[in-house]
């Protein structure tokens, strides 16, 4: 059985996604390609929005793609820091 | 009975040397945390680094009480410390009961869920402050404390032996810097319990512990 991806690898996941498709994806194939419950995408895309990880761009004909910001690429590169942290303290 | 705690320019000079040391330890654990806890907002991480805030503020206090302490008897000045002795005492009392409070929680928050920690948390510190205020003895704050790290520490063993039944490096970490603050507050009894080299040996291992700490966050900050 796979293991349940807790909430900063679910993070991760989206952004890899992001970034793994020259950094511009819309939310139909980021939201299949994230393995989420459209619920759970949408929560996690407020708080990627809310917390400056990632923007939404509306090109001229209207439609909706999202992208990386600086913080997002960061998030990105600490990854495997933060994660060798939270393991070193038991957190 | 011989005076207790007249100054000499060792002991000041060791006891700055080890506060200066622990404070900066402590205070660059919490700076070099902040970057994470702000792309994470990981509560782990959060009350991780708080503890290091709340024990370095802690180990000031103690200091502004050693000092106190030692002038009055020293240089023979009349200073009301009945009243102003207190201060540092309470200040102890509650920064190092929210630091001890913190790092338990740290590592229990995803068992626990309470709801509005941090407010619960200041008021077990500010009763345990209360308790050094009205009580103005360093010893029941010694107590205080000391029963407070008992059950902590049954609290961190419970939950660590349920998920892996053995003794992680890092809880004897914990319980090795929980046991020497204690022996810190010890210094600031009225008697000296222990004498001044046996003290100065604990607060090398204190340095040490603390040291181990901050090179396991240097590794991954």
């Amino acid at each position: 059985m796979k293991r349940k991806r807790d909430r900063l690898e679910v993070i991760y996941d989206i952004l890899k996604i992001i970034r793994h498709y020259n950094n511009s994806i819309k939310p139909t194939p980021l939201l299949r390609y994230s393995n989420l419950s459209s619920q759970s995408f949408s929560e996690y895309l407020s708080e990627l929005l809310k917390k400056g990880f990632i923007k939404e761009i509306i090109d001229e004909n209207g439609r909706k793609f999202f992208t990386l910001t600086d913080k997002g690429f960061e998030y990105l590169e600490k990854y495997k820091l933060i994660i060798g942290f939270i393991n070193e303290f038991e957190l | 009975m011989p005076p207790f705690h007249l100054i000499d320019p060792t002991r000041l000079a060791v006891e700055l040397a080890y506060t200066l040391i622990v404070v900066f330890l402590c205070f660059t654990i919490y700076y070099k945390t902040r970057e994470i806890f702000d792309l994470t907002k990981h509560e782990g991480i959060k009350y991780f680094r708080i503890t290091f805030l709340f024990f370095g503020l802690a180990y000031i206090s103690r200091f502004i009480s050693v000092l106190l302490k030692l002038m009055v008897v020293t240089f023979d000045i009349y200073f009301p410390i009945h009243i102003f002795g207190i201060f540092p005492l309470v200040f102890i009392g509650y920064f190092s009961t929210m630091a001890i409070l913190s790092l338990t929680y740290s590592i229990l928050w995803k068992k626990l869920h309470i709801k509005h920690t941090f407010l619960l948390f200041n008021v077990i510190a500010v009763l345990i402050s209360g308790i050094a205020f009205f009580s103005r003895s360093p010893s029941i704050l010694i107590l205080a404390q000391a029963v407070l790290l008992i059950f902590t520490s049954i609290i961190i063993a419970h939950y660590i032996f349920s998920n892996s039944r053995k003794i992680s490096r890092l809880y004897i970490l914990y319980i090795l810097f929980f046991l020497f603050w204690i022996v810190n507050l010890i210094a600031l009894g009225p008697r000296r319990l222990l004498p001044f080299e046996i003290q100065t040996v604990f607060q090398v291992i204190s340095i040490a512990v603390i040291g181990i700490i901050y090179y396991k966050v240097a590794k991954w900050t």
